[in-house]
Order: C-alpha cells, then structure tokens, then sequence
C-alpha cells in the first residue's frame, strides 16, 4: 500500500519535472522560462521527495528527506528573482505575443 | 532573551537530530555545532524586534503550500500547449510591505507563486513579469503580501 502511494508520488514528481522542462525548451524568452522552471520543478522536487519520504525506515529520515525542500526552494526562487533582474538590468524585453 | 536562545537552541537541536538521523552517537559533536549555530543566529538575527507568529506562519505555510500547487499545475499545463498559451507582460505594482525580511521573502516567493515571477524592485514599486497578463495576478501578489504580513505579525 505504502509502496502504491510512493508510487504515485514519483510519478507525479517525475511528471512536473518533465513540464518544467518542456517549458524551459519551448518558451520564448528568458522570463517566460523562469517561470516554467521555478513553478513546476519546485513541485516535481516536492513530489519526489515526499514519495522517497513516505518509504524512509525512520522518522527522521524522512524529516531529514522533507528538509531538502525549503533548502532548495529558497536557493531557487533567490536565483529565479537574480536571473530575472539581471535579464532585465541588460535590457532584454520581454517576448510579447503578436497581435492576432 | 534567555527565551528566544531556549527557542533557537531547541529548533537547532532538533534539527541536528533529523540531520543525524536520529542517531544518539554524534551527540558531543551535534552539541557543539547547535551552540555554534545559536550564537550564529543570535548574532546575525537579534532576538528583537523581528518575531515571527506561530499561528502566522501556519497560515503562511497553508499559503504557500497551496498557491505553489496551483502555480506549477497552470505552468506545467501552459508548458504542455506550448507558446500559444502565453500573454507575457511587464507589470507594475506598488507594495506596502515594510523594508527588510518582509519584502525579499515577497520579491523571493512571488516566483513561485500563479502567473508571477520578480524582475525588478526599487522603493516601493515592485515590477513583475506575469506569464498570462489576464490572470488576476495582482490580487494573488495582494493576498502574498497579506499572507507574509501575517508571519510577521502585523495585519494590514
């Protein structure tokens, strides 16, 4: 059953990643692509991790799996803002949609 | 001050336990290590005046928790119908969030929150890039910035 449910949650996992990296491959600009990254890759991280959690042989090795979340996430989204800023610092307009 | 060095010590102590797995073992070293890091911590956040409230922040993590989900399932779907999905604009928002914690944890999290990424910020004036300008994602950085008040203890 625990095997069933950890299952699920790789998979679920498994399949943000891969929209985040469909994202980051056909969006059109640098901005547009943050977005796919940060968003889904943070959700596929979660998913995995909570899918490996529920399999740990303690307590807190699951806690200790859990952790790697937030420490990714402040990493990524500090990054996701400094990327973004120095894009924009260097002038790079963002991809508009053409008017149909 | 003798309470917030009980709290922190506490947190860290529990901390090297979940890092140790909790293994009784390494208990010499791990004291050492969580005196050092409370002191670390005292040092580069004091005590005052910055608390964060415990209700506020299981409010917040409810939050964050559930707009992360909503933001990654919107851009994993857009991602999968590829560019014709998009409406990327600039937009312009003034916050009222006051300067310090509140307002890096803001610029920090929008990006993983519905339709917004932080691009620039200076005074007041926050620029956001949105990745479909018909989202409502003004009232989503609102609701943040309510959400972020919250940890810290104000209400505004």
């Amino acid at each position: 059953m625990l095997e069933w449910l950890s299952l699920a949650l790789l998979a679920v996992g498994a399949f943000f990643f891969l929209a985040g990296t469909v994202g980051l491959l056909r969006f059109p600009d640098v901005y547009c692509r943050l977005h796919a990254l940060a968003k889904a890759d943070n959700l596929g991280l979660g998913f995995i991790l909570l899918g490996l959690a529920v399999q740990a042989d303690s307590l807190a090795a699951a806690l200790k799996l859990l952790l790697i979340w937030p420490l990714v996430l402040a990493a990524s989204a500090g990054v996701g803002f400094a990327i973004a800023r120095r894009a924009h610092a260097l002038g790079i307009a963002p991809w508009r949609k053409e008017a149909e | 001050m003798i309470g917030s060095i009980v709290r922190r010590a506490l947190l860290f102590a529990g901390l090297w336990w979940v890092l140790a797995e909790g293994r009784h073992d390494g208990w010499l070293l791990g004291g050492v290590a969580v005196m050092a890091a409370t002191w670390a911590s005292l040092r580069l956040w004091p005590a005052a005046p910055m608390t964060l409230r415990f209700a506020g922040l299981l409010g917040f993590l409810h939050f964050f928790i559930v707009n992360s989900l909503r933001g990654g399932i919107q851009v994993a779907g857009m991602a999968l119908r590829g560019r014709a999905a998009l409406r990327p604009a600039l937009i312009e928002l003034t916050i009222t969030l006051p300067a310090g914690g509140e307002r890096v944890l803001l610029v920090n999290t929008l990006g993983l929150m519905p339709g917004s990424v932080g691009v620039d910020f200076h005074g007041t004036t926050l620029r956001l890039h949105v990745i479909d300008e018909r989202l409502p994602v003004i009232a989503e950085a609102r609701a943040l910035e309510t959400a972020i008040a919250g940890l810290f203890g104000r209400s505004t």
